[in-house]
């Protein structure tokens, strides 16, 4: 009989359960339709889940100054690539606006419009040089940098300020410390600093932009030259993955494994005294580290080409399938208007040089400056427009930094990189 | 008949036969005895403990990411990015969980796993148990066909019918609906359900139900008034199993989901983004996340053993 009773009890609560589910299931409990059925002024906006906060004020701001009101599909960063090509494959797109990374860009050249109207020559003056070049494909404007990062080098203040430190240093290297300015003073810091269970400075096998950095700061472009040639192997990436590895001895163990995560947290927890990272990282030091308020940034450094960085920039574009043309253009306008409101969100960062530049003297912004230098070096330059750049980074690339970065012949990871990306490419 | 005699087994037969008295075992002998007994204990006691051992380093290696995750979300964001990493929090603190539970949709993501999850349970349910009752009861061909056949999906990678999923529920005008994910979660939980229940139905007597036709019941009569009170543990576990097959899925849920059916294992991922990955918030948000899978599984643990155990007693 009990079981009887069970059986009946489960039936009823799942058939009141699943009558609630259909009668809700037309909205669900996240909100208004994200399928844009004619047009609105509302837009979905498809943003990675790192990226929501810095357009969130300039939605705020937008419903006020357009009545365009603004509805955010937040996604992990891994996804969002297989989200945006089903979508587009589909040709039934479920957003209005995308917040695409640099690097998707060529892959999704077709399936967004073009937004050249909005690239008037004041918004070219005002936008790093490098980041107008990567946002033209095929001769139109495809998408609107929303913000942009790029590496500079943070170091452990209250360590290059100590009296003690200071002396001993200048004794063993004969010069002053400072916030390195040449790559040899970085790896004499390096080495200075690499005592007592502490470390110079880390070496990340499992991420390529640093390796890349270096390349543009040798004066080579990456990996493929401006005729899509691959010229992985030649001599400027030799100089600056044998470099790279270089620092391994000033650096933890296993840098095979380290990426941008396990870096941050090795420069948070006060284990290492220099680290080259993104900009935004500054800002977003704990405020319980035991770094947080000692430490400094300056720009990238040079090579013989000058200062370069790999710049990081993300693009508003308007996909061709959206109904929603018009109030998806009215935002992106919206949001290169408001640029600078993303500096105060979490991420806190811009991508108009005058944003950056509003904020660069106040305090807790002391990243600003160096960014923008590294943003305007003389060799900063955007990666390369494949559309199988993730495929090469993924396969090639960061297979060859593990494997030199653990021992491996440099020359011959190279030689074997090219062949692999001559195959990718063909 | 002396004590001795009596206390024989074979007393009365060995009287008959011979008058020669028993003799006790000598003391040592005894002695011998009962050290093999006690030595048969300690071998016992030993096993027993060797089995302990190994049953709580199995909990242990099953328990410890639950109990790392959990202990990580009472840390504060220094502490849960410590090098080398610590266990037990230096210092307990409820931030991530206010952190995590204070952002936006979080809640509506609640809603919507546990909408997506009993719809698609319920579907799973609703074409298991029929299905798994006729391919046990009438054993053709095409049902053997079927039982194998049903499992080629879970033999697909999810993501290669994810996105034509994705682009189908999008062409029906179910795109972002809790329905459309309840559907593609059916397709991961339907191939298991069938199977489970096929194997609960298998361990049911056929005498059951021809009594309750004797007794004047419809063939379906007897499956809903005798057979499936029977399966009721079997039915509890396929429940619980296509349960936590929805509530826990990501992938699908990635690609089909937007803003008015996003479920929270999404949401969990949204923590990691490419600028940096809140430990602490993630933690929190899955230890929440997993507490009603842990209430349901207790609520119905007795059914589950009862499930489980289905199968040992085929008649």
């Amino acid at each position: 009989m009990s079981t009887r009773k069970t059986i009946k009890s489960f039936a009823a609560i799942g058939g009141i359960c699943t009558a609630v589910a259909l009668v809700a299931t037309g909205c669900g409990a996240g909100g208004p339709s994200s399928t844009g059925s004619a047009a609105s002024s509302t837009v979905n906006v498809l943003v990675e889940a790192g990226g929501h906060a810095e357009l969130s004020g300039v939605a705020e701001q937008c419903k006020k100054d357009a009545g365009v009101t603004v509805n955010f599909v937040e996604l992990p960063y891994d996804g969002m690539f297989n989200r945006l090509s089903s979508e587009f494959s589909s040709g039934n797109v479920s957003f209005d606006v995308a917040a695409l990374d640099s690097v998707w860009l060529p892959s999704f050249k077709d399936a967004v419009q073009p937004i050249d109207e909005l690239f008037t020559d004041e918004a070219k003056k005002d936008i790093f040089p490098a980041l107008v070049k990567e946002a033209s494909v095929d001769g139109h404007f495809i998408g609107m940098p929303a913000w942009t990062n790029a590496e500079i080098i943070l170091y452990r203040k209250d360590l290059f300020e100590d009296a003690k430190n200071k002396a001993d240093f200048k004794a063993k290297y004969g010069y002053e410390l400072a916030a390195p300015t040449t790559w040899k003073q970085y790896q004499d810091i390096s080495a200075f600093f690499t005592k007592d269970g502490m470390y110079g400075t880390d070496v990340k096998g499992a991420v390529e932009t640093e390796w890349l950095a270096h390349v543009l700061q040798a004066g080579s472009p990456m990996v493929l030259d401006a005729d899509g040639k691959v010229v992985v192997d030649n001599a400027a990436h030799k100089e600056a993955l044998d470099f790279y590895v270089s620092l391994g001895k000033s650096a933890p163990s296993g840098a095979a494994q380290v990426d941008w995560a396990a870096a941050q947290n090795l420069f948070n927890q006060g284990k290492t005294a220099m680290t080259r990272f993104w900009a935004h990282a500054y800002r977003q030091i704990p405020k319980d580290s035991p770094v947080a308020g000692k430490v400094g940034a300056a720009a990238m450094i040079g090579g013989s080409a000058g200062v370069a960085g790999v710049p990081g920039p993300w693009y508003l574009s308007v996909p061709k399938a959206t109904k929603n043309t018009e109030a998806a253009k009215k935002f992106v306008k919206c949001a290169y208007d408001h640029n600078s409101m993303g500096i105060e969100s979490n991420l806190g960062l811009a991508a108009r040089i005058s944003a950056f530049e509003k904020y660069q003297d106040k305090p807790g912004y002391e990243s600003f400056k160096p960014l923008i230098e590294t943003l305007n070096g003389k060799a900063t330059a955007t990666r390369p427009a494949t559309a199988k750049w993730q495929q090469i980074v993924d396969t090639v690339l960061v297979p060859t930094l593990q494997k030199a970065v653990a021992g491996g012949d440099t020359a011959a990871l190279l030689a074997d990189a090219k062949k692999q990306i001559e195959d990718l490419l063909k | 008949m002396s004590i001795a005699e009596r206390t024989r087994p074979d007393a009365g037969k060995a009287a008959a036969v011979t008058t020669a008295p028993f003799v006790p075992p000598a003391p040592a002998a005894r002695r011998r005895r009962g050290v093999n007994r006690e030595g048969l204990e300690a071998g016992k006691r030993s096993t027993r403990t060797l089995l302990w051992i190994l049953l709580a380093a199995a909990m242990v290696l099953y328990g410890f990411p639950f109990l790392y995750l959990l202990f990580t979300s009472f840390k504060t964001p220094i502490d849960t990015i410590a090098v080398p990493p610590t266990i037990l929090p230096k210092e307990w603190t409820l931030e991530n969980y206010a952190n995590a539970l204070g952002r936006s949709g979080v809640l509506a993501s609640f809603i919507n796993s546990a909408q997506t999850a009993v719809i698609s349970t319920v579907l799973s349910l609703v074409l298991a148990v029929p299905a798994a009752y006729g391919i046990t009861r009438y054993k053709t061909p095409s049902g053997r066909v079927f039982i194998m056949a049903a499992l080629v999906t879970r033999m697909v990678p999810p993501v290669a019918i994810g996105i034509p999923l994705a682009t189908m529920m999008s062409s029906v005008g179910l795109a972002d609906t809790p329905i459309a994910l309840s559907i593609a979660h059916t397709t991961i939980s339907l191939p298991l359900s069938i199977w489970l229940m096929s194997s609960f139905f298998e361990a049911v007597p056929r005498d059951l139900e021809e009594a309750a036709t004797v007794d004047g019941c419809s063939r379906l009569g007897a499956l809903w008034r005798v057979v499936i009170p029977v399966v009721s543990g079997g039915i509890a576990v396929t429940a619980i199993f296509a349960f936590l097959a929805s509530w826990n899925e990501f992938l699908f849920a990635l690609l089909m989901t937007a803003i008015r059916s996003q479920t929270t294992p999404v949401v969990i991922a949204n923590f990691q983004t490419q600028f940096g990955l809140d430990w602490g918030s993630m933690t929190a948000l899955a230890a929440v996340y997993s507490i009603p899978v842990i209430l349901l599984t207790l609520l119905l643990q007795r059914k589950i053993v009862a499930g489980m155990t289905l199968g040992a007693v085929k008649g």
